[in-house]
């Protein structure tokens, strides 16, 4: 296959990481009081961590270097305790009437949001500049 | 012979150029890719590349503007903006991303202008 833009593979794949990302953020932030998860234990915030795969084909490209493709990691749990309230009449609440709350903080999962939707907007600014790159690439010689 | 009509240095220095601007957004548009991989490092045209092209033009020196081949080559001078160590700002790439853009659309209507020019010595007409 001809790889017209070199670039496209990394910006989907970017493109693709930031939406697991934010994914993950929205899952946090609906269990944010979710004191009854599956395993029976409160809610455990998840975060996502990126990493970079180099891309093989580039290699031989003389390009003189490959160029590397982002990949959202496997979603890790958050292991920090959550806050513990004393509410005895809680379902979920102990013998000694404290329940332990997720360890979700809303203000960290918004900035966090922030930032995912941030890195997404930019990458579909890239895809819009290569596109058109690729069109006025595709008119040379025209008119 | 054919070739002669297509080897004046200012058509090949534009070419070169658009060559450089499709890689260069290449390199731009991966560290935007990148900019929340850990410890990324930013890459860029090679810087020796701009000055080759200079001098090439100036010299008007066709065999070494056919043989110049824009390289991709990780930028050591840029700091790391954060903790994890990636040198990629977000705003500035965007910046470089739109001058780019504008850079490939000048030498892209360079290149079709001294098309234009040969096509009009050909036929006549413009």
């Amino acid at each position: 296959m001809i790889s017209f833009i070199a670039s496209l593979p990394s910006t989907t794949a970017a493109l693709d990481a930031e939406r697991t990302r934010l994914e993950v953020i929205a899952q946090n932030i609906a269990n944010a009081n979710t004191t009854h998860g599956l395993n029976g234990r409160p809610y455990h915030r998840q975060q996502v961590g990126f990493e970079a795969v180099l891309q093989r084909a580039q290699a031989e490209d003389g390009r003189g270097q490959s160029l590397a493709v982002p990949r959202a990691g496997r979603p890790q749990e958050d292991l920090r305790p959550g806050r513990a309230i004393y509410q005895p009449g809680h379902p979920d609440a102990d013998e000694n009437g404290m329940v332990e709350l997720p360890n979700v903080n809303i203000y960290e999962e918004m900035a966090d949001m922030i930032v995912a939707s941030r890195t997404y907007e930019a990458n579909v600014a890239v895809f819009k500049n290569s596109r058109s790159l690729a069109m006025q690439a595709l008119s040379i010689g025209k008119g | 012979m054919i070739n002669a009509l297509f080897n004046q240095p200012g058509y090949l220095g534009a070419k070169r150029m658009l060559d450089a601007t499709m890689v260069r957004h290449d390199a731009i548009a991966t560290n935007i890719a990148n900019a929340e991989t850990p410890h990324y490092q930013r890459v860029d045209l090679a810087p020796s590349f701009r000055a080759e092209l200079q001098s090439a033009i100036a010299g008007r020196d066709t065999n070494r503007l056919n043989s110049l081949r824009p390289q991709i080559a990780k930028d050591a001078r840029a700091l790391p903006v954060n903790r994890d160590g990636n040198t990629v700002n977000l705003e500035r790439e965007l910046v470089e991303l739109s001058q780019n853009t504008l850079e490939g659309t000048i030498q892209s209507r360079i290149v079709t202008a001294s098309l234009a020019k040969l096509r009009m010595a050909i036929t006549g007409k413009s």
